[in-house]
């Protein structure tokens, strides 16, 4: 106790005041062509961050053709009526510019990012790529072979490996939702050139994008740029598209993929839910973190700082896709790894956390540290232009009102022990989960069978 | 009594200022002014890492650090974690080769109580470690070491690598994780004494950054830290220098169960905080920095041979830095045919040097990667941090951007000759053990911070992590 004696000690401090902070609001307009447009200045951020979103769906992609909508998403960044490939990645990156694309249930996203001083340059390229894109056969052969490459390391790895099966046994296999996102090597090979103008030319226009520009816009004129770059822009008009409704069979039940010789057993446990638009959204939201959102959430408290069974296991819900009528729906899941001869013990720990919580519920005190991290962290989360362009685009995906997220600090902050409680049992019943555990099946089998948490199936990892 | 340093802006700093203080026990303290968010970040550098580390005893840093989360003095169980995040904060800690690192960004209100937290576990963290929080964080570091290298394809790429790279004995020769045989035989009494050892208040340097009150702050850290005793008996690390070049091509031929062939590389560098050192940063983003440099262009764009092609460097200060080289290949393409186009690009580079526009490209490039390190309050408070305990002085970081755009094209093309040759590189090759499974490639399987360790995943205290459910994600 030497170590004790040789420091002063003092008692915690309290706080200080707290200093007002709400998330920005945006500025919204059009510009002649349709195109939709956030605007948001954020003093400091010399970095700025632009999201464009297209009406792409991948419920849009021709059936057999999954992918198309990832190939046509990185082919914007392969050439344009002005550039070839590799001058377009040149001229971007002379801007000291980052372009990503990727495509989802709900859409096509593009995000740049790039420093203020340079943003006319390459918005003028972005502009370009959705205005013109090249889509060159060699180019879009070579996106596809480079995919094609893809797919074996994501089944090799734990975690994708878990999300595919999962997705596979939710969702009915007519569900665009049952696939992966990206294809399969069946759908991606058919792929050319063809295939993606004609999904380009189907649903990419400015009348049904959006984009959203945040940063620091000190001394630049917004509208000349935009007019100049994304004002270019042209095409027809068209209805939004219906949002087919999302079915999901959660019977309780257990799928292992195996891999034998496996040292860790990848878990993903899940069903599916409503989205943002129910109004048990916030509770839910507080619920799951008092679950799993850290490691001093219920579920860590066990399976990592007290039986050191995973390096982390965490709860949380994640938005599929929504709907302007409010059918969307949402993945709620609990992911982890754990070691191999641990898997059945943290299995039954995990089930009992989910039962304890239904059966006493939440306290007081959990729901109020819960609170004060979520709404006092925003601050911090949102101190980067990129954090506040990608929640801004999410709303915007979501059918939410641009005020969605500022509300949501209020609604959490509003939200009792009770509600939360509720909300999260809801969310993870225990008999309504399916479990997707990747590992050395032989070794893991028993202890799940006798955990009783449903029927055991086992498939080959390839 | 503390002294200060007034606060200029320095030319090419953005801005930014920071000034400079030393309390009597030794600790240095640098804060720098923000209020534009009202948020404040603590960010608290050890000058201990691997390096440090003793024969037997490899990952005994990163477990410590593990164990700093783990209750001190006047803090319970997890109240670190529970304290923090219970004021609307966020923590971490990580563990590199050359230092330890843990960090608080808050809202700009609960200042004082993070400053407090930080100052309980450098002074008292041995009242509260026991037992019990040693063998529950074996075995949590354990399952980080499983699911980050053991559990994934290419998972031990680094560290082979490494190891190949730095010669045996050398302090850079094990990498931050450790084996699981030298995490089974760490004793408590090992974790006490490497407390008792590195963790001194004249062994770190503690940066506060943001919407702060400098006055204030500093008044509370003297309040906080400084009846804390300064102690000596640091051991000086190893010597971790080394010859310019390797002077001959070191191999190792991995045969296991991974999707494709690569072809991974580390080329030895000048060491960190000189100008060969921005100038071999230049040269390795001109290469491989991106989907306009010379690798991707000739491999996946033109032979088509390579699924992906990166080249990127991995600073260090007290041993020479590595450039590091991952390519996993494309269909069944062998790796011979990888290397000799690799060989021709690297001679024609050194020979030719770089071009204009390469130079503009690299260098915005590189300039946009400090813009947004220096971009948050966390970023800047590690930067101001990392440039203090390896150099010795926490201004650099506010200047470091205008050495990269300093860097010239005579610069470039000297350090590529002298470094980028083949006699100057481990080479580690990845044959799948199947012959049908050798079809097919991705995304570079070194973990995404090679170099460190974390007490938790990063992002995962705060953020949902989209890539739980997403088989998909780029």
């Amino acid at each position: 106790m030497t170590e004790l004696a040789a420091m002063e000690f003092h008692p915690q401090p309290r706080a200080g005041e707290a200093k007002p902070w709400a998330f920005p609001a945006p500025e919204r307009g059009t510009l002649d062509n349709g195109l939709t447009v956030l605007r948001c200045h954020r003093p400091g951020q010399q970095v700025v961050a632009v999201e464009v979103l297209l009406d792409a769906p991948l419920d849009a992609e021709p059936a057999g053709f999954d992918g198309v909508a990832t190939i046509m998403a990185r082919a914007f960044s392969e050439g344009t009526d002005k550039h070839s490939a590799e001058e377009f990645a040149a001229e971007l990156e002379r801007c000291g510019a980052t372009l990503d694309a990727h495509a989802d249930h709900p859409g096509v996203r593009l995000s740049l990012e790039v420093p203020a001083s340079r943003l006319g340059k390459a918005l003028g390229l972005l502009a370009d790529a959705l205005r013109a894109p090249a889509f060159a056969d060699s180019e879009v052969e070579r996106l596809v072979r480079n995919r094609l490459d893809e797919i074996p390391h994501e089944l090799a790895n734990p975690s994708r490996r878990a999300a595919k099966e999962l997705s596979k046994e939710l969702f009915p296999a007519t569900s665009r939702m049952s696939r992966p996102r990206q294809g399969t090597e069946d759908t991606v090979e058919k792929i050319d050139s063809a295939a993606v103008r004609s999904y380009y030319e189907r649903h990419v226009r400015p009348a049904t994008a959006t984009a959203v520009v945040v940063g620091d816009l000190t001394g630049i004129d917004l509208d000349e740029l935009l007019g100049e770059t994304l004002g270019d822009w042209t095409g027809s008009t068209s209805q939004p598209r219906p949002v087919p409704p999302v079915g999901a069979d959660d019977t309780g039940r257990v799928v292992i993929v195996d891999r034998p010789g496996a040292v860790q057993t990848q878990l993903l446990i899940g069903r599916v839910g409503s989205d943002r638009h129910d109004r048990v959204w916030p509770a839910q939201v507080l619920g799951t973190y008092c679950l799993g959102g850290t490691l001093t959430s219920r579920l860590d408290r066990v399976l990592r700082e007290e039986k050191g069974y995973t390096y982390g296991v965490r709860a949380f819900g994640q938005v599929l896709r929504s709907a302007p009528d409010d059918t969307g729906a949402s993945m709620l899941a609990i992911s982890g790894s754990v070691d191999t001869p641990n898997t059945g013990p943290a299995l039954a720990d995990l089930w009992t956390v989910l039962r304890t919580l239904a059966a006493d519920g939440l306290t007081d005190a959990e729901r109020d540290v819960a609170v004060q991290n979520l709404v006092g962290v925003a601050p911090l989360k949102y101190e980067t232009a990129a954090a506040v362009a990608g929640t801004l685009a999410d709303q915007v995906e979501q059918y939410l009102p641009d005020d969605y997220q500022a509300t949501l600090y209020q609604q959490l902050a509003a939200t009792g022990t009770v509600e939360a409680t509720a909300a999260v049992v809801n969310a993870f019943p225990v008999d309504r989960l399916v479990t997707v555990l990747v590992g050395d099946a032989e070794q893991i089998r028993e202890a799940v069978e006798a955990l009783g948490i449903g029927e055991v199936t086992v498939v080959p990892a390839e | 009594m503390p002294m200060g340093h007034t606060a200029t802006a320095e030319a090419g700093s953005g801005g930014l200022t920071a000034t400079e203080h030393r309390l009597a026990n030794g600790l240095r303290v640098v804060l720098s002014e923000d209020h534009l968010t009202p948020v404040a970040a603590v960010c608290l550098w050890y000058d201990v890492g691997s390096r440090h580390e003793v024969k037997g005893r490899t990952g005994l840093a990163h477990l410590f650090e593990h164990l700093m989360f783990q209750g001190s003095g006047q803090v319970t169980g997890n109240g670190h974690f529970e304290l923090v995040q219970g004021a609307g904060g966020s923590l971490n800690g990580t563990t590199s080769f050359e230092r330890t690192n843990y960090f608080e960004t808050m809202p700009a209100h609960q200042l004082e109580l993070a400053l407090w937290l930080e100052a309980d576990r450098m002074g008292s963290l041995l009242a509260a470690l026991d037992d019990e929080s040693m063998e529950n964080q074996r075995d949590v570091v354990k399952n980080e070491r499983r699911q980050r290298y053991d559990n994934v394809p290419y998972g031990t790429a680094f560290e082979k690598l490494t190891a190949l790279a730095y010669p045996e004995g050398h302090p850079y020769h094990h990498t931050p994780i450790g084996s699981m045989a030298d995490l089974d035989a760490a004793t408590l009494e090992d974790a006490r004494a490497f407390f008792r050892t590195y963790y001194a208040p004249n062994n770190a340097v503690l940066s506060v950054v943001g919407d702060i009150d400098p006055q204030q702050t500093l008044a509370w850290i003297e309040k906080y830290f400084g009846s804390i005793p300064t102690h000596d008996g640091k051991p000086t690390p190893r010597d971790g220098s080394l010859p310019d070049v390797i002077g001959e091509q070191l191999r190792e031929v991995v045969v296991e169960e991974v999707p494709a062939r690569a072809l991974m590389a580390a080329y030895r560098l000048p060491e960190d905080g000189t100008p060969p050192a921005d100038a071999a940063d230049v040269a390795l983003t001109i290469l491989g920095g991106g989907e306009s440099s010379r690798l991707y262009n000739r491999l996946v764009r033109r032979d088509r041979t390579a699924v992906a092609a990166g080249f990127g460097l991995l600073r260090l200060a007290g041993a020479p830095s590595l450039g590091w080289l991952d390519v996993k290949t494309s269909g069944d393409v062998e790796v011979p045919v990888i290397e000799t186009a690799i060989d021709e690009e690297l001679a024609r580079f050194a020979e030719q040097g770089p071009t204009p526009e390469e130079m503009e490209r690299a260098q915005a490039q590189l300039e946009r990667e400090w813009l947004d390190r220096l971009g948050t309050v966390a970023g800047r408070a590690d930067e101001l941090c990392r440039y203090a305990v390896l150099f010795g002085d926490p201004q650099l970081a506010l200047t470091a951007v205008q050495r990269v755009l300093a860097v010239t094209p005579e610069e470039v093309k000297q350090v590529a000759q002298a470094r980028l040759r083949p006699d100057n590189r481990a080479v580690l090759v990845y044959e799948p053990l199947s012959a049908e499974s050798a079809e097919h490639t991705e995304d570079p399987g070194i973990p995404e911070d090679p170099e460190s360790e974390a007490t938790v995943e990063a992002g995962a205290d705060t953020t949902v992590d989209k890539d739980h459910n997403e088989e998909a994600a780029k």
